[in-house]
């Protein structure tokens, strides 16, 4: 009887051992891989932020050279298509209108509010500044709203007479999400037909030569807006873009400026 | 409790599949592919487009200016490599906590901007037939899908043994 009991607890005794021994052995290896995987991660994803900043200031840095930079671009990365002042010196009624290429809502934006919106700044009332931003290119395969706000850019750097009937135009051909998008040789053809010259455009567009640019002005889109359209009236963002608000957020700007009421 | 069962628990392989319940383990497995299949899908596009990544993290609203490019950057690469982890099901406990945790940050950063009004996208923002485009239902659905994921998730630390995985290889 004794030996039984004794034989069976140094068998247990044995057995703790080795209970404890693979316990240990699995913890010292699950610290192990733990370490080994955490390190690695770590490694990885520093290596990629360090790595992808320095391309990104790398592109700030060519955005800022002469001839990464369009001219005819006022601050904010504004394109004014029209004066900022009425003949008499009066200043005018600044719409800013933040769009991207891609986007169909902007599309619409410009379908319901486009033609009013240049009469009035024909009529003296108001000033219209475009700024063209590049944020929808996960909605093509190629791109396209980079290489439309590469090529806006082009069309306003060599033809600044011609932006306004570029961006119309890129607005009634505007490719569908998902697809394609225009290649660069149409986008170079709509900025011929908007009056800009083919060659220079499509040269531009080839070398991509403000694409730096685009990314710069995309970026300080962000840190202010979160979607497009984005449009402002004398500094106030409006909420609607239905034509009905938006002329009456413009009469009572004009009206605050001494300005005569759009019509 | 018999002699010859205690010793097969205490040996360095794979801990036997409890008999009460069998079908545990084979959900795990499926935890931790679709776990693995949703980082992998949402962190591979982030990584192609790094800048429109970091605008998307800066229109949170959520992370200081200062931080936005780190998180941008680092984001995608986090999501991949748990992906990864989880598919081969190496430390499947860890990685499934670490992507509760992602999941858990996604939720407060979506409830966030619905409740703030902010519209993250094209469109979502103005519309010409008059006010704001309601983003409700996006948000909504966004919110539900993570929510079920973080489940999932949850589940897979409670439950972290699976078959075909390397921590049973490895024995952890």
């Amino acid at each position: 009887m004794t030996n039984a009991r004794t034989v069976k607890s140094a068998r247990e005794k044995a057995a703790e051992m080795r209970a404890e021994a693979a316990r240990k052995e699995t913890r010292r290896r699950s610290i192990l891989v733990t370490v080994v995987v955490a390190v690695v991660l770590v490694v990885a994803v520093g290596v990629t932020v360090v790595v992808r900043q320095a391309q990104h200031d790398d592109a700030v840095a060519a955005a800022q050279a002469p001839a990464g930079t369009p001219r005819n671009v006022g601050a904010n990365f504004g394109i004014a298509t029209g004066p900022a002042t009425t003949s008499a010196g009066k200043p005018r009624v600044v719409v800013d209108m933040y769009e991207d290429f891609q986007c169909p809502i902007c599309k619409e934006f410009e379908a319901a509010d486009g033609a009013a919106l240049k009469s009035w700044q024909q009529a003296g009332i108001v000033q219209l500044v475009y700024h063209p931003v590049a944020f929808l290119d996960r909605e093509s395969t190629t791109n396209y709203s980079t290489r439309a706000l590469d090529a806006a850019a082009s069309v306003q750097d060599s033809s600044p007479g011609s932006f306004q009937a570029f961006h119309d135009l890129l607005y009634t051909n505007q490719p569908a999400e998902g697809s394609d998008g225009l290649t660069d040789a149409k986008l170079a053809d709509l900025a011929a037909q908007a009056g800009a010259d083919r060659a220079t455009v499509a040269s531009d567009l080839g070398a991509q030569r403000f694409q730096a640019w685009t990314v710069q002005a995309t970026d300080a889109f962000s840190q202010k807006y979160t979607g497009t359209p984005t449009v402002l009236v004398d500094g106030k963002q409006q909420q609607s873009m239905d034509p009905a608000s938006l002329k009456a957020a413009v009469a009572a700007a004009a009206a605050a400026k001494g300005l005569p009421a759009p019509k | 409790m018999d002699l010859a069962r205690s010793t097969a628990r205490v040996g360095t392989g794979p801990a036997p599949i409890r008999s009460r319940r069998p079908l545990a383990p084979f959900a795990s497995l499926a935890g931790r592919l679709v776990l693995a299949v949703v980082f992998a899908a949402a962190g591979w596009p982030k990584l192609l487009d790094p800048d429109g990544t970091v605008r998307s993290v800066r229109a949170f609203r959520l992370v200081p200016e200062a931080l936005v490019p780190a998180f941008g950057y680092g984001l995608p690469v986090l999501e991949l490599a748990l992906a990864r982890l989880l598919l081969v099901g190496l430390l499947t406990r860890w990685s499934a906590a670490a992507a509760g945790v992602l999941l858990v940050m996604f939720m407060i950063g979506i409830a966030a901007a619905w409740a703030r009004g902010l519209a993250i996208e094209c469109g979502c923002f103005g519309s010409t037939s008059g006010p704001v485009v309601d983003p409700t239902r996006g948000y909504a659905l966004d919110l539900l899908r993570d929510a079920a994921l973080l489940l999932v998730a949850g589940f897979l630390v409670v439950r972290p043994r699976s078959p075909l995985s390397l921590d049973a290889r490895l024995g952890l």
